[in-house]
């Protein structure tokens, strides 16, 4: 990041110095809104399995909901790949 | 036209309207568009390198996509899931009516073998009441010719043991006269003189009955 | 050493006009609607007296997934007049994403934001009549913004969350799970097809053995995304039929 900074710095155009600063805080926004999700989702996935091996005839169920976790967690990683595409093309 | 968006429970009039426009559009060339547009749209890739963020969306993106999905709900509503839907609920209804049909089948049968083991049983008890009467009569009318034919025999029997000692009576009287008058004669041989025929008779009876006795 | 330089976005995601006003997100979904219309169409001439084959076979399984796997499972019985609204919404979302895995077309109509941001404010509208309309206007509102079972304290908390959530979240969340899902899994595929197509044609000839590597990693990443387009229609139907399930009984 302080590299990017200096080298943003560094940079004598206005336009490219933005641009640069812009594309190293997009790879941050996403890479840390992806850190929370991807412990969640294995969580979730690590649950549904335990619960799938314990009760067989729920696993319909427990699939579903899982999905339905799954999704809401995901939303989070999502939204830090939106960001970064803001902050990268805006 | 221009804001679908917000049209689905209102608009429907006029979306279906706009729509109905869309699909003499498109649905005559789509197929040539499928496969002329391609090669275009590959080549020439596409030329625009500045735009608009990659996050807002386009108009006329927006407009296709909504016109073609309220097309597709309205026509999966109004016409294409019902006819579906209704062809499956025949076929399932035709379905669980042909297991009612067999399961009331399989009843018929179970109560018409009920009903024929009913008959059967009877039908063996009434037989065997039968078999058991004529056997009785059977019975007695052997006892009755048993001992009809017993006293028959018996009677026979008596006849005969009769008529045999009548015989044995006569042939004994026969004997005893015969012996009698040997035993004169034996006796005027022997000592000359006429022995008492009553004495005789006697001595030769007593004899005799000893002898058969012995 | 080799010449990779990844396009600008927009050269990926905007394509030209096929004639004015129509481009290719605008084809796709004009052919989702096509396909799925003809689909059932062809599917309602059979007889359906006799065991589905086919067209008809198709178009009874997605009825039956959706009834079985997202109204039962959500819903419940009562839940089941929701099926052509899902059934379409379903089609359509995944008709659209699958053509980002078939060649030429190469271009999941959703992975613009146009057609997942409409959706969304579809299932926006569909989801609040239905609360307004089975608890009236001011009932729902208060299910949704003072649910009961809450301390009386906790309700200066609860309920802006629950009216960001609810209200403003819902939409945004699931037209950008969509949106975002599809939009990544294009660039992805984008981004080794360029790999393997720069190592392919390296001018360092040691180069070229290379490209095998991010090209197997191309297949691996189509095959995914055949599972990430279906999976996306399902998650955004079964969500859609989560919010009608809640705003229809807010008890459970």
């Amino acid at each position: 990041m302080e590299a990017l900074a200096r080298l943003a710095a560094a940079a004598a155009d206005p336009a490219e110095a933005k641009n640069i600063a812009a594309a190293g805080s997009a790879g941050f926004a996403y890479g840390l809104a992806a850190i929370g999700p991807g412990i969640g989702i294995g969580i979730i996935f690590g649950n549904a399995i335990e619960a799938m091996a314990r009760q067989p005839e729920a696993a319909g169920m427990v699939r579903t909901t899982m999905f339905l976790g799954i999704a809401f967690t995901e939303a989070l990683a999502l939204i830090g790949f939106v960001v970064f595409i803001l902050l990268k093309y805006a | 036209m221009q804001h679908a968006v917000a049209t689905l429970a209102g608009g429907n009039l006029v979306s279906l309207h706009w729509v109905e426009s869309e699909t003499t559009d498109t649905t005559m060339p789509g197929e040539m568009m499928m496969t002329t547009a391609t090669p275009t749209a590959a080549s020439a890739g596409v030329a625009e390198t500045t735009g608009p963020n990659p996050i807002s969306p386009e108009m006329k993106e927006l407009q296709w996509g909504a016109g073609s999905f309220i097309v597709l709900f309205i026509l999966m509503r109004l016409v294409l899931f019902p006819r579906l839907k209704k062809g499956m609920d025949a076929r399932y209804a035709g379905i669980r009516g042909d297991h009612e049909e067999a399961d009331a089948a399989k009843a018929g049968a179970r109560a018409d073998v009920v009903a024929y083991e009913t008959a059967l049983s009877e039908v063996r008890a009434q037989a065997a009441t039968r078999i058991d009467a004529a056997r009785q009569t059977l019975d007695n009318e052997r006892q009755s010719q048993l001992a009809s034919a017993n006293s028959r025999i018996a009677a026979r029997r008596a006849e005969a043991d009769a008529q045999a000692s009548a015989a044995k009576a006569a042939g004994r009287g026969q004997i005893s006269e015969a012996v009698i008058a040997i035993a004169t004669k034996a006796t005027q041989i022997a000592s000359g003189r006429t022995p008492d025929a009553a004495l005789v008779k006697q001595t030769v009876t007593t004899t005799m009955e000893s002898a058969g006795a012995q | 050493m080799f010449a990779f330089e990844f396009p600008p976005i927009n050269e990926i995601l905007r394509w030209q006009d096929i004639f004015p006003g129509f481009n290719k997100i605008a084809l796709i979904a004009v052919a989702a609607t096509v396909i799925s219309v003809s689909l059932f169409l062809i599917a309602a001439r059979q007889d359906y007296r006799e065991a589905p084959t086919g067209s008809r076979n198709l178009a009874e399984i997605s009825v039956e997934f959706i009834e079985e796997n997202i109204i039962m499972q959500t819903m419940g019985r009562d839940g089941l007049g929701w099926t052509p609204f899902l059934l379409s919404l379903f089609l359509f979302i995944y008709l659209c994403n699958v053509p980002g895995i078939i060649p030429i077309l190469q271009m999941p109509a959703t992975a613009r934001m146009a057609i997942p941001i409409f959706l969304a404010i579809v299932v926006w509208f569909v989801y609040n009549a239905t609360g307004i309309k089975h608890q009236g206007f001011f009932g729902y509102f208060k299910s949704v913004l003072f649910p009961p079972g809450v301390p009386k304290a906790l309700y200066v908390l609860v309920t802006p969350i629950e009216f960001i959530s609810t209200i403003v979240v819902r939409p945004f969340s699931l037209a950008v799970r969509l949106f975002a899902n599809m939009l990544a899994g294009h660039l992805l595929l984008v981004i080794f097809a360029l790999l393997s197509e720069a190592l392919f044609e390296a001018r360092d000839k040691v180069l070229i053995p290379l490209g095998i590597l991010p090209f197997g990693m191309l297949i691996f990443l189509t095959g995914f995304e055949v599972l990430v387009g279906f999976l996306q229609a399902f998650i955004f139907t079964i969500l859609t039929a989560v919010y009608i399930a809640g705003a229809a009984h807010p008890e459970h």
